[in-house]
């Protein structure tokens, strides 16, 4: 079994989680994006273990889910908190800690 | 699906769909543990926790964001991501190349407990005090303000 065809889909898993979370403004799809790009690491991870036939690689990726599913709490506690306050999931809209030019 | 539809709840269900065949994907790869893991936490908690929040908010049409040029920037980040992901993609073959060939007796739940039981005993006991910060800082944050 040849492992290039998993090296390209994380490869595009990763590329289009990373064009996601530079080009759209929603916050929810941003969100998504992040998620897209762990997999793609994980996948990548499952791949190479399998390569060497070595577990931790395993291992490893069992625990990156577990932070997955950690970093989802706290993401989607963060958006219906700012959800609450503006009412919007825009990212344009909460950009208080820019620096703006006064500041500068 | 996920990164160009207008509404977010369709994104939700490309994310769920595109999280399906990250499972079967790790089932090919033989992997059967991973393979249940993923069903069970990401399918199962992740997405589904993600869709609650996405139906719950329940953004009407005109409070999305307004993004009249999305696809002259998808495109244009298309482009300079593009560059960056052959680099990647050379760089994983590139590795592979240096590796040895597979074992026999890969991918059972034996091999999995030994694994994650033994060398990895430390990152697992961080994993567990992670999720439980995790869980009270979601619990702090999503609370209602409360009356001083």
């Amino acid at each position: 079994m040849t492992p290039e065809p998993f090296f390209m889909l994380a490869t595009l898993l990763f590329s289009l989680g990373l064009i996601g979370l530079v080009s759209r403004r929603n916050l929810f799809v941003v969100y998504l994006s992040i998620e897209l790009m762990l997999s793609a690491v994980n996948l990548v991870l499952v791949t190479f273990s399998r390569l060497e036939g070595n577990m931790g690689g395993s291992a490893m990726v069992l625990l990156l889910l577990a932070v997955v599913a950690a970093e989802a709490a706290v993401f989607l506690a963060i958006i219906i908190q700012l959800v609450r306050g503006r009412r919007s999931i825009d990212s344009d809209d909460f950009s208080q800690l820019r620096q703006t030019k006064e500041s500068r | 699906m996920v990164l160009w539809s207008r509404q977010t709840v369709l994104s939700g269900f490309g994310f769920l769909i595109a999280m399906l065949a990250m499972a079967g994907i790790f089932a090919l790869l033989g992997n059967s543990f991973l393979f249940l893991a993923q069903i069970m936490i990401v399918v199962g908690a992740v997405v589904v926790l993600s869709l609650i929040v996405i139906t719950t908010i329940n953004m009407k049409e005109e409070n999305l964001p307004d993004e009249p040029r999305k696809f002259t920037w998808m495109l244009l980040s298309a482009v300079l991501v593009a560059p960056f992901s052959v680099l990647m993609y050379r760089t994983l073959v590139y590795l592979h190349h240096s590796f040895a060939e597979t074992k026999e007796g890969y991918g059972s739940l034996k091999a999995m407990g030994g694994e994650l039981f033994g060398r990895w005993v430390l990152p697992f006991e961080i994993v567990s005090v992670l999720l439980l910060a995790a869980m009270l800082a979601a619990i702090v944050i999503a609370r209602k303000e409360s009356k001083q």
